[in-house]
């Protein structure tokens, strides 16, 4: 009786210390402890020695969509050359862009917190491009990182071309933060391709594990043909549109630098996997409704940081410059559609694709060399060709099969000119009163056609354009690979 | 109090440089807005300099306004016709000039009486006597 007593007033002192233990407060360690934070790096270094070799150099970096794994070493030594160079923004239209890392955007970089930059920029722009000899007049770049704590004035120093600059800095918070150039007029440098994205995963890992990781950085193009009348392979050379881009009236709104550049490459992944991607916005003057279709986003961490954390979102808003991660499963075999969810943004461009039946690129997608589809000769047709396929082809194919709306080819066989023009010009008048117009509304889940605001001239194009399709041996004109 | 003046005077100086460049832009953003490679490199392969301005002052954001500043300045004797590069809206300038028949302080005396009849001046930023290189300005 006495033992058993012993016993029981023992295992109630073990309960209380237990008790007193587990109410104690641990003690809290702050992550974002700015006494803990290196914020003394070392002067930035200039000089007119250039680099030679590769326009980007760096373990840290991954060059396409898919994101790398994080390379453990604590410091990350990082090249980015300046170049300015003819890129493919959508097909047939050949853009003379500026850029880190002789691509756009530039490469991404990866690391974590704790990590040390040591960074390098040699500004090449001034150097010629094989091939092609249309690029802008070299001139002054720098490199602003959101992600670094630093003086400005120090490192985010314009240099000549011919010029060097290295600094390095400490990565203090986790997230998914730009880099751009900041050199005046800073608008015109990031919508000339100046941006890319650099990735800091928190100190200890992320709390999730993923299947797969991409990056996605959302971007608008300002183009016009150039006045001049230049050329690139026969197909007119565009540049800048400097009024456009005041104005915020951008031509394409892209993923990765391509106009539905993941339509035609879509992400591959696999039913039941979970996919992490980091999703940036750089504008330079619009936001994102970033969403994917077919999903939920099981979790978000708004700017790339855990500790910023929302479940069972739709969609994400990014501002200019503003980032996310969403992670979500794949539920099912199929399609599902990154797009911009402010549909005039994802009609100029900015919708992507993860398929279930999609291959693993074996290597990074290069978008600046998308395969050239056959062309009409006939300078009205061609020119709706262009427009077509920088308006149309993320919800339609020729010759592909239905997506969002019908498959194009044949569809002069199907309508008049006369209704296609009608439809083209006015299609919300049409859904009132034509009755093909509403049966097709209802096929199409009930998606309707937006208005275009296109003129007769327009119009004209676009019918002259599908009836060169339809005049052609089956399936030479097909453009749209993803379905 | 003589012991105080020096480092008053010298913190006032500091105080009125940092205002000088206080608007956010640095001084090579300032420089990167007149920046023409085509012509810095035409001028250096004819051993010629290329200053570089900073200008201060009410400037008319105008239609021309650039233009301007740029005839004014090339109105300057030892400026290079052709080289002179001003942007209004970053309030900088640059010139060329042949330090063989005058130096950068005559160029820099001579644009500044031009400038003030508009009621503007000049803050020299760099010099370029070389490709890729700018070197900091002596100041007079």
């Amino acid at each position: 009786m006495k033992i058993t007593l012993l016993i029981r007033s023992c295992m109630m002192t073990v309960a209380v210390l237990l008790l007193v233990a587990c109410n104690r407060e641990a003690p809290q360690t702050d992550p974002y402890d700015q006494s803990k934070m290196d914020l003394s790096p070392t002067p930035a270094t200039l000089s007119d020695k250039r680099h030679q070799g590769a326009f980007a150099e760096g373990d840290a970096l991954s060059m396409g969509t898919e994101l790398k794994p994080l390379d453990p070493a604590p410091i990350k030594t990082i090249r980015l050359d300046t170049t300015h160079k003819i890129i493919e923004i959508a097909p047939g239209v050949k853009f003379s862009a500026w850029t880190f890392g002789d691509q756009v955007p530039g490469p991404t970089i990866r690391a974590r917190v704790g990590d040390k930059i040591k960074f390098s920029m040699s500004n090449r722009s001034d150097e010629p491009v094989p091939g092609v000899q249309l690029t802008a007049a070299p001139m002054m770049h720098s490199m602003d990182f959101h992600a670094a704590m630093v003086s400005p004035q120090d490192k985010y120093r314009s240099i000549a071309p011919g010029q060097t600059i290295e600094f390095e800095f400490t990565l203090n918070y986790p997230g998914i933060f730009m880099y751009h150039c900041g050199t005046p007029m800073i608008l015109e440098h990031i919508a000339s391709g100046m941006y890319g994205a650099l990735v800091v995963e928190p100190r200890d890992g992320y709390p999730t594990k993923v299947d797969r990781e991409y990056v996605i950085i959302q971007s608008e193009f300002y183009a016009k043909p150039d006045p001049s009348g230049r050329k690139v392979d026969a197909a007119p050379l565009y540049v800048l549109d400097s009024d456009r881009l005041r104005a915020s009236q951008p031509t394409h709104i892209v993923f990765n630098g391509a106009h539905n550049g993941m339509v035609k490459h879509p992400l591959p992944a696999k039913p039941g996997e979970r996919v992490r991607l980091h999703v940036l916005n750089v504008g330079p003057s619009k936001t994102s409704s970033f969403h994917v279709v077919g999903t939920i986003f099981d979790r978000v961490w708004i700017e790339g940081n855990p500790d910023n954390q929302f479940r069972g979102m739709q969609t994400v808003l990014l501002g200019s410059s503003n980032s996310a991660v969403v992670e979500f499963v794949i539920p099912e075999e199929g399609s599902y559609i990154m797009v911009d969810h402010h549909f005039a943004n994802a009609s100029q461009g900015a919708i992507g694709l993860i398929s279930t039946t999609a291959e693993a690129q074996e290597k990074d997608i290069e978008h600046h060399n998308i395969p050239a589809s056959a062309t009409p000769t006939e300078p009205d047709a061609a020119q709706g060709k262009l427009d077509f396929e920088s308006k149309c082809l993320a919800c339609h194919s020729v010759g592909g099969g239905n997506k969002v709306g019908p498959d194009i080819a044949g569809v002069t066989k199907r309508r008049s000119d006369a209704w296609l023009a009608r439809w083209l010009k006015e299609p919300e008048k049409m859904l009132e009163t034509d009755a093909d117009a509403k049966a097709m509304l209802k096929e199409y889940n009930n998606l309707p056609m937006p208005n275009q605001n296109l003129s007769d001239k327009e119009i004209g194009r676009y019918i002259k354009y599908f009836h060169w399709i339809d005049a052609q041996p089956a399936g030479t004109a097909k453009y749209a690979e993803a379905h | 109090m003589s012991t105080l003046a020096k480092p008053l005077a010298g913190l006032m100086l500091a105080l009125c440089c940092t205002t000088a460049l206080a608007c956010g832009h640095c001084v090579e953003d300032k420089i990167a807005a007149v920046y023409d490679h085509a012509s810095v490199m035409q001028a250096l392969d004819r051993k010629h300099h290329i200053a570089f301005f900073a200008i201060d002052g009410r400037l008319t954001l105008v239609d021309g306004a650039s233009r301007g500043l740029e005839t004014l300045a090339e109105s300057a004797v030892g400026v290079d016709k052709g080289s002179a590069r001003a942007s209004a809206e970053s309030a900088a300038l640059a010139v060329a000039f042949d330090p063989k028949r005058t130096s950068f302080a005559a160029v820099q005396k001579t644009l500044e009486r031009k400038f003030a009849g508009k009621k503007l001046t000049l803050q020299p930023l760099r010099i370029m006597d070389k490709p890729a290189q700018m070197k900091a300005v002596e100041l007079r």
